[in-house]
Order: structure tokens, then C-alpha cells, then sequence
């Protein structure tokens, strides 16, 4: 026999008759028929202050049918599954009188179910995991030779022939102008702080699958010969995350940033990371 | 459509990338049992629709056919079953849980009604076949996964 809530259906049912509270079915006379899944059915039959219980599968006389399965009457019963919870969830039909669900817990005492409430801890299992996709990134021409320079210590740009703007790290065309670039100037390599961001949650690097210290700061520093919004974005030396200001012009008014310099590393393959960050240059 | 190389392919290479996800599993009520008794009792457990009469294996907590709540309803199964189809895993991979090459079972226990898919060992891949007849061999040491079973080998 299956037990929900520690309860087997059967035990229900066997123990309606000591349950049975005469007192309060006084002027009561009803017949209730349980139609339960994978159970069967039964009828309650009380009148004259008397119930009997009997295994039948005629329910048509009855007032009220209740429509369930095993394991929600047992919920409901032990008062572990709400009763409106179950109803709405269409786990839990009445189908006749209605009033009788008000009727049924004056009429018996609640099922005792203290030893059976004793419930062991589950071990809950929590697999913590990390998957380490290798990956390849093609440059193509025009981001191989700017991430060549890097290798030999130059910032490359490449400017738009029509209105002369310059992009670092590079894009095929310019975007604005729908031109393609052609001409490459080398700028910087210092240059002046113009954005900083505090950076809290870091995602894992693409390149290393490592995920950088917190904070750090993300920053966008405006190299020599550029001008305007073109400015580069790359990290800060997080000793100098407190120590730093950042420029702007707002009209006439012009704020100075810190001036910043980028801090090669030694050995360069030819990628983003050959500059390791940029620190204050004073 | 321009055919000739317009650009200089001597800019061009790759640059190589690990890209790494870290993510939490919760195994859920119904999967740590299946993994606790795998563990410590040295079971397998399904769980058993008594409305459509059918076993499932790894256990779910509601049926699939009535949707009715079946996570009560454990059933031991026998720790021997058979083949029902194969597959060779041909290929390395880190995240595969043996060296290529090696097989990979759907195997019906005993009177479950789903199979389950495992590892199978001591047997070459030349000579596996469906309804081989196979029996699960414990790991000693416990990784608390499906892995607690270390694989199925010959009968």
C-alpha cells in the first residue's frame, strides 16, 4: 500500500468510524460518494446521527461526488495540500452539493497523524561545475594588423578617408561614413583618461576562461592624435583604481584627465592582452 | 563579384580562446535519492506510475503520460539489464567521461519501463550488441553524481 504523507489511503477510510462525531451530524442526512483514482470508490451514507461507509461503484444517488486521486485526498485530509489549491489546480473535483466540503470536518474528528509527521532530512546533492570550451578567434586583415602592432609596441587607428575619424581597435568600413578605411595612423600610446568603470561582476575572459579580480576598472582612454570620442578601452592598473580623474569637455569648459600610459607585457603573441593594462604615467 | 584577394592574408591569423562556464546543478529532491541510494545502499531506484503502471528510470516526480505525482513511489530495480542500442563515442573531448574510444548503452533494467544510458565496459566495440546483457559495476570513490555508478560491464 502506497503512503502519501506518511498516511495510506486505507487508513482513512478504516478509521471514519472512530472519527465519527455524532453531535455534530445532528439533522444531517446526506450521502457523499468519493470516486478516487487508483483507489476506487466509496459512499458515505449519514443519517440519524449514524454513518456507514460502504465500497460501491453506483454513486448516482449521492449529494455531492468528490473526484480525486489518491495521493491529494490523503493531502487534503492530513491537511498537507490545501484544499482550494487542489481544487484549483483541477486535482480535486466536488460535483453536486458543494456545501458538503464545509460539512465534512464537523463531522469527524482529524485523522492523528503525530509518529507519521516525523520526517527524515533529505541530503540534497549540488554539483558545482565549470566547462572549459576551447575556442579559436580569426583576426582577419584588418584587426591582424592592428593586433600585430601591439607585438612591436604600437597602437595602429585606422581612419576614415571621407570625414577622417579614427578607430582603434579598427573596423573594416566606417560606419558612419559607409566608406571602407583604408589609411592606418599610429597613435598614442599614451594618452588621457577620459572613462572610467567600476567594474563588480566579472564575466570569465574569452581569451583565458579566467574571471578578473573584483573590482577592476574598465576605462576609455583617449590616446594622442585622437580626438573627440575616439577613445580606446582597456583596463586600469587596479592599484590605481582610487587615484585617478577623468576628463571631460563640456562646451568652453574643458576638465584635464590623468594622463595614462600602457604597461606592455612581456611576452606579446599578437593579442589584446600585450598591453597587461594602463597605469597613471606621472 | 570580385574574385582576386583584395586585402593582405599575411594579417591574418587566429588567436586561441578558453572559454570557461561555471554554472550550479541542483540535483532536486527525487535525483539526490536516486544518487543517495546509488551511493550508500548500492541500489538503483525507479519510480513507478501506478496509474499507468509503468517504471521510470532516472526517476521524475511526475509521470510523463498522466502527470500525475509518482516521487513517493520508489521501486528497487535489479542491477543488471540489457542492451537495447549503442552507440561508440569516436571523438576526445574534456568533458567526456572516458578516453575514445568507448561505449555508450541504453540499458533496460530488469522491469523498467525506460532505459538508462551508460558507460560500458570489458568489452571490445567490435564485439558489443543489443541485448547483451550487462550488470553495474560501483565506483569506489563517490563523485555524488550518475557517475557513482562507474560503468556496466558483461554479465
Amino acid at each position: 500500500m502506497t503512503k502519501y504523507f506518511g498516511v495510506a489511503i486505507d487508513d482513512i477510510f478504516n478509521s471514519m468510524a472512530e472519527r465519527f462525531r455524532p453531535e455534530g451530524a445532528a439533522d444531517v442526512d446526506v450521502k457523499v460518494g468519493y470516486d478516487i483514482r487508483e483507489f476506487g470508490k466509496r459512499k458515505l451514507v449519514i443519517s440519524n446521527r449514524k454513518m456507514s461507509l460502504e465500497k460501491t461503484d453506483d454513486l448516482s444517488d449521492c449529494n455531492a461526488v468528490i473526484k480525486t486521486d489518491e495521493r491529494t485526498f490523503v493531502g487534503v485530509t492530513v491537511g498537507k495540500i490545501e484544499t482550494m489549491e487542489a481544487i484549483i489546480a483541477l486535482k480535486f473535483r466536488v460535483k453536486g452539493d458543494q456545501g458538503v466540503l464545509a460539512l465534512l470536518p464537523r463531522l469527524f474528528l482529524k485523522l492523528s497523524t503525530q509518529e507519521k509527521d516525523v520526517k527524515q532530512e533529505q541530503e540534497l546533492l549540488v554539483l558545482k561545475k565549470v566547462i572549459s570550451v576551447k575556442q579559436k578567434f580569426a583576426t582577419g586583415p584588418v584587426m591582424g594588423k592592428f593586433l600585430k602592432g601591439l607585438k612591436e609596441e604600437k597602437v595602429l587607428a585606422i581612419k576614415c578617408p571621407e570625414c577622417g575619424r579614427l578607430q582603434s581597435p579598427p573596423r573594416e568600413v566606417c560606419a558612419i561614413c559607409r566608406v571602407k578605411n583604408t589609411e592606418w595612423v599610429e597613435v598614442g600610446p599614451e594618452g588621457e583618461l577620459r572613462m572610467l568603470e567600476y567594474c563588480y561582476y566579472a564575466s570569465p575572459d574569452p581569451l583565458t576562461g579566467e574571471t578578473r579580480e573584483t573590482p577592476y576598472g574598465a576605462i576609455g582612454v583617449l590616446l594622442d592624435k585622437c580626438k573627440d570620442e575616439e577613445v580606446f578601452w582597456h583596463l586600469l592598473n587596479p592599484a590605481h583604481l582610487d587615484r585617478v580623474k577623468m576628463g571631460i569637455v563640456l562646451g568652453e569648459k574643458v576638465i584635464k584627465g590623468t594622463r595614462l600610459r600602457p604597461v606592455w607585457s612581456e611576452n606579446r603573441t599578437g593579442s589584446i592582452n600585450d598591453i597587461k593594462y594602463f597605469e597613471i604615467a606621472e | 563579384m570580385k574574385k582576386e584577394k583584395d586585402f593582405d592574408i599575411n594579417n591574418c591569423y587566429t588567436i586561441s580562446g578558453k572559454l570557461a562556464l561555471p554554472y550550479t546543478y541542483f540535483a532536486g529532491r527525487t535525483g539526490s535519492t536516486f544518487i543517495t541510494h546509488i551511493r550508500d545502499n548500492k541500489k538503483i531506484m525507479g519510480v513507478r506510475c501506478n496509474h499507468c503502471n509503468k517504471v521510470f528510470i532516472p526517476p521524475r516526480q511526475t509521470c510523463e503520460k498522466c502527470l500525475s505525482m509518482i516521487s513517493d513511489n520508489w521501486v528497487e530495480l535489479e542491477n543488471q539489464g540489457e542492451i537495447l542500442n549503442y552507440t561508440v563515442v569516436r571523438y576526445d573531448d574534456n568533458h567526456l567521461p572516458r578516453k575514445a574510444p568507448f561505449i555508450l548503452a541504453m540499458i533496460k533494467l530488469g522491469k523498467a519501463d525506460t532505459p538508462v544510458i551508460h558507460i560500458v565496459e570489458g568489452i571490445s566495440i567490435n564485439d558489443v550488441k543489443e541485448g547483451l546483457k550487462v550488470k553495474a559495476v560501483f565506483a569506489e570513490k563517490t563523485t555524488n553524481t550518475i557517475l557513482d555508478i562507474d560503468h556496466f560491464e558483461p554479465v
